[in-house]
């Protein structure tokens, strides 16, 4: 008993300060769309070997809704153009906001309404629609002692009586759709939807499979977008603190770089 | 030649007899090989073939047998091959052919939502199959026998499935496991000209497996485009997928303590699991280790990384890992709530074909890196570790020393490991024509990995089968909670850790 103590005592603190520094430079967060994106011919490289469709040559713009961030586009333009940086914050509103091109998106923040119900602390129902398990082990990590979202009032809780929303990952497969719908109803009004990955925001890799319904959007209304593949705890953690305006360092200037 | 692939040409073999077939995978089971994977095929519209792999008696030792079946039913191999049950079951899912004398023929992934005609794989040519029937739940008869089900949402962070446990008082007399929730139909999506788009597939099968399975898909690949990747670049693979053995390992420890309420062990395996993500990220740029491959070799960041900065990490967060273990598993309370629950018999694990830390918990001698070994293992041998009672102590024990084990064989293999091995080129390429069946093993942290491919004439994917190794273990899991009470099954759960998305391909 006493060695778990001095064990414990000698680990220490494990909380990653916010905002948080040094994620390892090969990380791939965030990406930024460069010059050659918009004049150059990244974006028809970008197109040609993207796995999910995420990058439109004809527009300019890359969907993060469909993006698994597997950086070939990034490969095959050879960083000029599109370069996938290590910053997690991605936080989005709307399904529209996770196409980004020229112009970038004001973060997303919480409703005004939802802001002063939920601001102080907001109990969570995980739903896992599908997917593979990697956002599902994101979101678990999200509350270990390295990231611990508990101390900004966020947690998951057992029921969704308990919750004042759902956070959901995966494409939601048609063997899972009931238990979600299921699962929203059963949460009390106001409650707010988070959907995290590049599954639940489009179906992700799984997209046009006979077995999917290409993200969460088709069954219930989403608030908040965490596009990944999976995404970064941290992503996690920023995402949902920044939605309710309570990050207490940068926000996010959308993707794109001047 | 690689131990870990094997190609079979399918132009020259001719399918078996049924009863052949039954002989050869009765030979098989009784010679010492298990079954890596069983699965049907439509050659042409209303042709059905049954292709089972054996192996793994001897190093590198492979077998394929092919049986022509008629589309509408044969009768079950689970009679001489009980591991067979859930693929025959797969098979009636996706074909709708149906093993007649099947013990519990029910439907694997199309719930009760799906139209009963409705057969993925069968193609609209061939003659219509049977309206699938509805599924059955085993009913358990007996005074006070009552039923309490479980899932598909559960309470925890965790994939979907439904457990519905026949209980009598607090005791378990049976539990039956309804998976198919996580079904994405990712073996479908895995037919047509090979490509990277596999290997991206391949990550997503189970996402904590990422290394493992984009590890079996890149040989696959390789194997029959001809590129294999050179020694450095398989060392690199074998050093993350060791990597990801450790820190999945570690976070069940984690987990395992959280099952029980043993907070330090929980707070401080998570930690830990956390830096071991952390290496992973270093070397490949995601915390599951995805876009390490490529065809041919790795991705173009990853040849150059200077291994010592690794190692150094490594000594670190072997030191906390062994000395938070030794602590939690000498614990009198920790082991007093492991010890003798949910146990797990030799012969049980063995007739049901039970892989991976799971089945060397029982004592059951099964590892792909001895049986089946890529260049790195073969020439760097791990030592398979044993225990054997099989219950939640010897699996705990079990994730424990093969995690120490995996940073000696580190410490061994990174500084060795070189700084080459990038890949040819990306894209998709065309296979040489031909009929094959391409099979890669690899042991991923969960256990044994299979992905198989059969070509057709003009090099294109036909049908890809993953085997994950949870396929092999779901069903271990019910035959150990029986007999102990319901309250233990998280705990038991935990201490399998199984993946319901590997399983529901």
């Amino acid at each position: 008993m006493l060695e778990a103590f001095t064990g414990r005592f000698r680990v220490g603190n494990t909380a990653l300060g916010l905002p948080p520094e040094g994620l390892p430079e090969r990380y791939r967060g965030a990406p930024r769309l460069g010059e050659e994106f918009f004049s150059g011919d990244a974006a028809e490289i970008g197109a040609m070997v993207c796995p999910t469709g995420a990058v439109d040559a004809g527009k300019r713009t890359l969907d993060l809704g469909r993006c698994v961030f597997c950086g070939y586009c990034e490969e095959a333009c050879g960083g000029k153009g599109i370069r996938f940086t290590p910053d997690p914050h991605l936080p989005f509103g709307t399904r529209e906001e996770l196409v980004i091109g020229r112009t970038p998106h004001a973060p997303a923040v919480a409703a005004k309404k939802l802001r002063s119900l939920l601001g102080r602390s907001l109990h969570l129902r995980e739903v896992s629609a599908g997917g593979c398990n990697g956002c599902d082990l994101e979101a678990q990590a999200a509350g270990n002692p390295n990231f611990d979202f508990q101390r900004f009032g966020i947690d998951f809780v057992a029921s969704p009586r308990h919750a004042d929303g759902i956070l959901v990952t995966g494409p939601v497969t048609k063997n899972m759709k009931e238990g979600l719908v299921k699962t929203y109803e059963a949460v009390a009004e106001p409650r707010i939807v988070i959907a995290i990955g590049a599954c639940a925001a489009s179906g992700g890799i799984f997209r046009g499979s006979h077995a999917v319904e290409d993200g969460v959007g088709g069954t219930v209304p989403v608030d908040l977008y965490i596009p990944g593949c999976p995404p970064h705890p941290l992503s996690i953690l920023y995402g949902i603190v920044a939605f309710f305006g309570r990050y207490p360092g940068r926000v996010p200037a959308g993707a794109a770089e001047p | 030649m690689m131990r870990c692939v094997r190609i079979f040409d399918l132009a020259e073999s001719r399918p078996l007899a049924e009863d052949r077939f039954r002989e050869f995978l009765r030979e098989g089971i009784a010679g010492g090989d298990r079954l890596l994977a069983f699965f049907a095929e439509e050659p042409s519209p209303g042709r059905f073939l049954l292709h089972a792999v054996v192996g793994g008696s001897a190093p590198g030792r492979f077998a394929h047998g092919c049986a022509e079946i008629s589309g509408q039913a044969y009768s079950t191999f689970t009679d001489v091959c009980p591991a067979a049950h859930w693929f025959e079951r797969e098979v009636y899912d996706q074909f709708g052919i149906v093993p007649e004398g099947h013990p519990e023929l029910n439907p694997l992934r199309f719930h009760e939502g799906w139209p009963k005609r409705f057969f993925p794989s069968r193609s609209p040519e061939a003659p219509e199959a049977e309206p699938r029937r509805g599924y059955r739940f085993l009913q358990v008869r007996g005074e006070g026998i009552h039923e309490v089900s479980v899932g598909p949402v559960h309470a925890g962070v965790i994939e979907p499935g439904h457990f519905r446990f026949s209980c009598a008082g607090e005791t378990i007399q049976h539990l039956e496991i309804r998976l198919g929730y996580q079904h994405k139909g990712t073996e479908s999506l895995l037919a047509g000209k090979p490509g990277y788009r596999h290997l991206i597939l391949a990550e997503s099968i189970s996402g904590d497996t990422a290394v493992g399975h984009s590890n079996a898909c890149a040989r696959l690949l390789e194997a029959l485009l001809g590129r294999p990747a050179d020694p450095s670049a398989e060392s690199w693979r074998s050093i993350a997928l060791e990597l990801e053995r450790i820190a999945n390992h570690v976070g069940d420890l984690g987990g395992l303590a959280t099952d029980i309420g043993y907070l330090f062990g929980a707070a401080h395996f998570a930690h830990l699991r956390g830096q071991a993500l952390g290496l992973l990220t270093t070397l490949t740029g995601n915390r599951y280790g995805r876009g390490l491959n490529r065809i041919g070799g790795l991705a173009p960041r990853i040849p150059g990384t200077a291994p010592e900065p690794i190692l150094d990490r490594l000594r670190r967060l072997r030191v906390d890992a062994e000395k938070g273990g030794s602590i939690m598993l000498e614990a009198p309370s920790v082991v007093v709530r492991m010890e003798g629950t949910g146990c797990l018999r030799l012969r049980t694990a063995t007739t049901l074909g039970i892989v991976g830390p799971a089945g060397r918990a029982s004592g059951r001698d099964v590892d792909a890196r001895r049986d089946f070994p890529s260049p790195c293992f073969a020439e760097f041998p791990p030592t398979v570790i044993l225990q054997r009672e099989g219950d939640v102590l010897a699996r705990a024990r079990e994730r424990y020393e093969e995690m120490l084990e995996s940073f000696r064989w580190l410490s061994l293999v990174l500084p060795t490991a070189g700084a080459g091995g990038g890949a040819l080129s990306g894209g998709s390429a065309d296979a040489p024509s031909g009929r094959r069946l391409v099979v890669s093993v690899e042991e991923g942290w969960r256990g044994e990995i299979v992905h198989a491919a059969v070509v057709d004439e003009a090099g294109g994917i036909a049908a890809y089968k993953v085997v994950d190794p949870s396929f092999h273990n779901w069903p271990g899991l019910a035959f150990a909670v029986r007999e102990n009470v319901i309250s233990d099954f998280p705990l038991c759960n935990k201490s399998f850790n199984l993946s319901y998305s590997g399983a529901d391909l």
